[in-house]
């Protein structure tokens, strides 16, 4: 055994002082490096998104977490703007509905230029419609009933006229989602029959505020004013904005804070929001928002088809201790399936509270004990697993038992749509996708959208007629009252459970101003916002 | 001769082993009850149209047979589209590679740089005040999350002292793309602004991955070093008389890194897939949250290629691993 006296302690005493010069070495070295915010030198905006972009197609995707390069870089003939949203004139300058609510026509503006400097015309909104049918992904869904492919005819350059299959309340609310593509451009890149698919999710063929600079799917996408955009400009403007995926959110918060990023999603937990509150950079804007927080229940399978059971399961969860305990009162409690903020939501609805006698009571009335019944959450969203963990305790207390099963979007996707796989009762948001009281009842609880839209399989032909009636007449009173009404009736049978409509905390720079929040824009329009 | 062997050995079971690899992944992927169509589709989709984009989309025939089509487009070198985006997959893993190898590489090379000296006086000075600091420090970097250390560094660094940015891999845009390794790039254009720049954004990354790794290759190497040195070969170098600076750094160090050397390829592997984790709070653009979203949307395609160049790089890492052996120990190549 060899003992090892021979410690290197002269190698030993060399490194620690080499350690400790490069330590100080790299410490000034690093203070020296100006660290280029070079978002303020460029009045460039940075906002910090937490959804990826993965695409630049504006017919591919219709979700609101990349909602961002659809609004900023693309114009439709129609805007929903500010909150409560309106629906205002946009490359369109006027619009005629015929008598029969089945001909939409529309005047083009003039002087509307795509980004390469051509005129937007008919013809370039006829491509499009074309496009989002043939597609068949993002907002296709809206139009695939109303709208025949080769219906759609450029009357004239400026003129362009759509078809419907049958009269259609809601056409005009989602009108703004037929982004408009420039026709030739996008077709010189047609490979296959594929419709500029491949080319356009990296490019831009759009003719908004915005144009693409530069788009990195890892990173983001930047994108330059666009000065001759037809809505003109004032005297403060930004010069360019730029949409940065940033996953993590406590990334994303500490970028606000040190003035990296501009702006972020309205949508982070409350404690982050406190923190953001404290900070020299930034300001929390608040707004009601339109994306309502529910349970959805499966009404068409035993025990929920009992409306005595339904009416426990409403009864069981802890509205209260949800919304000001977990969620810090940073939502509004929302007790029917249409947002607060909404035309046509009823005013005098109490909706159910957190009361489990009464929930024992309707138990009582069971002609069976219930089953152990399963509670959906999607994985990685904390708040629908909370809510589920909320709806087993009161459960519980009551006698019922449960199980939550917490899983991926794609799998519930998948489940909400076929009736034995449907969860008894699954948590999630409902968000605005066109800003008109169908978007959430009509879409939620229309007996013919079963397992497509209506995954609750609630059906009620009161309800159903109500529904009807108002997706097609043009009488805006009738329309209203029918909404509330079946709103109010949907509640009244528990066909959800219904807890809270979301608050919008947008943080943004001190230094910016002029910010417009809109539900479906979730905020993120950008040609409004100017450095002070 | 016989590395010239093993090279080959390694290459040839390659094809394979990939093969295996995109049966397996392929299988599960497609079997777990996640329906991407419907994803792909819509919220507001009917069940006719989600039919109508499975079919176009090929996703409608039995398994076995779109296993088979894809064998077919990934040795003709296509790895197909992306569901979502129908971006190519191959142009998707180019663009993010870089990042995540350039990251795991410095990181792999910081760690060891730094790592085998340590182990190496750490062993020498076996149960030392130094011998212990370097064990609390190695214990708790294999026990401290990297999650919770890269917050910290970034509260430290970043928001108290200022010293490094916050997050990103450049500021700014970054230089335009030849290689994706940014290093290389600025190094290339000759700008020590941009190097300094891009140096500067990876400190807090690679110090959260090579934290760990440091710690398991000081381990390593302290132990390698404590058993070689009780070898009866270093009693005999010692009573020939070597210097004692030949016998650690040239005889005890080569036969106590062949372990470390085998930890070192195990490491690379764990930190691409650690890069998940460091790359979200980074918000640093590589393959992690890629393949991250990729499995949660059930995007097959973006699945397959992620798990191919992981399988690749794996067995290239390994099989430089096994040449490294040969050289430290010229008797495994001979």
């Amino acid at each position: 055994m060899i003992h090892l006296s021979y410690g290197p302690r002269g190698v030993l005493h060399k490194l620690r002082r080499a350690a400790a010069v490069g330590l100080t070495g790299i410490a000034v070295g690093l203070a020296s490096v100006a660290m280029p915010t070079d978002a303020e030198a460029k009045n460039t905006f940075i906002f910090a998104n937490s959804s990826a972009y993965d695409t630049m197609d504006p017919h591919a995707v219709f979700d609101v977490g990349r909602v961002a390069y659809r609004i900023n870089l693309y114009d439709g003939l129609m805007r929903w703007e500010d909150n409560p949203p309106e629906l205002n004139l946009w490359l369109a300058e006027s619009y005629e509905i015929s008598a029969d609510g089945l001909k939409y026509t529309f005047k083009l503006r003039d002087g509307a230029l795509f980004h390469d400097g051509t005129a937007v015309e008919a013809s370039d909104v006829v491509y499009s419609i074309e496009r989002i049918l043939a597609l068949k992904k993002g907002a296709s869904a809206l139009f695939q009933d109303s709208i025949a492919s080769g219906s759609t005819k450029a009357l004239d350059k400026q003129t362009v006229e759509f078809n419907l299959n049958s009269p259609s309340a809601i056409f005009m609310a989602t009108v703004p989602e037929i982004h408009v593509v420039n026709a030739d451009l996008v077709k010189k890149h047609e490979v296959d029959g594929d419709w500029g698919s491949a080319w356009l999710s990296s490019n831009d063929a759009g003719s908004g505020s915005f144009m693409l600079k530069r788009f990195d799917p890892a990173k983001g996408f930047q994108a330059d004013r666009f000065a001759d955009h037809f809505m003109g400009w004032g005297d403060k403007y930004l010069d360019a904005i730029e949409f940065r995926t940033v996953v993590e959110i406590n990334s994303r918060v500490l970028g606000l804070m040190k003035g990296d990023f501009h702006g972020s999603d309205g949508y982070m937990p409350q404690d982050q929001i406190i923190r953001l509150r404290k900070s020299d950079n930034v300001d929390v804007l608040e707004q009601e928002s339109m994306r309502i927080f529910y349970g959805v229940i499966h009404n068409g399978r035993s025990p929920m088809n009992d409306i005595n059971f339904r009416k426990a399961l409403a009864h069981s969860f802890d509205y209260d201790g949800f919304i000001n305990d977990i969620l810090s009162g940073s939502v509004a409690r929302n007790p029917g399936p249409l947002p607060n903020n909404i035309w046509g939501a009823p005013k005098d609805l109490e909706g159910y509270t957190f009361d489990l006698e009464k929930a024992k009571g309707y138990l009582a009335k069971m002609k069976e004990p219930p089953r152990k019944i399963t509670i959906g959450a999607l994985a990685g969203y904390g708040q629908t697993e909370q809510a589920a963990a909320l709806m087993q305790n009161g459960l519980a207390k009551i006698g019922v038992e449960s199980e939550i099963v917490s899983e991926p979007w794609p799998v519930v996707s998948g489940k909400m749509r076929d009736e034995q796989q449907m969860y008894d009762v699954l948590f999630l948001w409902k968000s605005t996708y066109y800003a008109d009281p169908n978007n959430w009842v009509g879409e939620m609880y229309d007996g013919a959208k079963i397992g497509t839209r209506n995954n609750s399989w609630y059906q009620n032909p009161e309800v159903d007629s109500l529904l009807h009636e108002a997706q097609t007449t043009t009488d805006h009173a009738v329309r209203e009252a029918n909404y509330a009404k079946a709103a109010t009736i949907v509640a009244n049978d528990a066909g959800g459970i219904f807890i809270y409509n979301t608050k919008w905390f947008g943080p943004i720079n001190k230094k910016a101003t002029g910010f417009r929040f809109c539900p479906i824009g979730n905020g993120q329009e950008m040609r409004w916002v100017h450095f002070d | 001769m016989k590395l010239l062997v093993l090279i080959l050995n390694r290459l040839f079971w390659l094809v394979p082993t990939i093969l295996g690899l995109i049966v397996i992944t392929f299988t599960i992927s497609h079997v777990i009850p996640a329906d991407p169509v419907a994803f792909v589709a819509g919220d507001n989709a009917t069940a006719e149209q989600i039919e109508a984009l499975r079919k176009q989309l090929g996703l409608d025939q039995p398994v076995h047979i779109q296993l088979w089509r894809y064998i077919v487009a990934v040795v003709q070198g296509d790895f197909g589209v992306s569901l979502y985006t129908l971006r190519p997959i191959a142009d998707d893993l180019a663009g993010r590679l870089p990042a995540t190898l350039e990251l795991t590489i410095v990181s792999v090379l910081v760690s060891a740089v730094i790592g085998i000296p340590l182990g190496v006086i750490s062993a020498l000075e076996r149960n030392s005040i130094l011998d212990h600091v370097l064990r609390i420090i190695t214990v708790s970097g294999l026990a401290i999350a990297s999650f919770w250390l890269a917050i910290l560094f970034q509260l430290l660094f970043a928001m108290e002292l200022g010293w490094t940015p916050l997050q990103g891999r450049v500021a700014g845009w970054g230089p335009d793309v030849v290689t994706g390794f940014f290093l290389v790039v600025s190094l290339l254009m000759a700008d020590a602004e941009v190097f300094w720049d891009v140096v500067s954004h990876m400190i807090l990354p690679v110090m959260t991955l090579a934290f760990p790794a440091l710690a398991t290759i000081v381990r390593f190497t302290r132990a390698g070093v404590l058993e070689a040195i009780n070898s009866n070969y270093v009693m005999y170098e010692e009573a020939m008389g070597l210097p004692r600076r030949v016998i650690v750094w040239k005889y005890v160090l080569r036969n106590a890194l062949i372990g470390t050397v085998t930890q070192i390829g195990l490491i690379f592997g764990i930190l691409i897939a650690g890069a998940v984790v460091v790359e979200a709070v980074f918000d640093w653009p590589g393959l992690g949250y890629y393949a991250v979203q990729s499995i949660l949307q059930s995007d097959y395609n973006a699945i397959m290629g992620f798990t191919i160049v992981s399988g690749v790089i794996f067995i290239v890492v390994n099989l430089s691993v096994d040449i490294v052996h040969g050289f430290i120990d010229p008797r495994e190549s001979r």
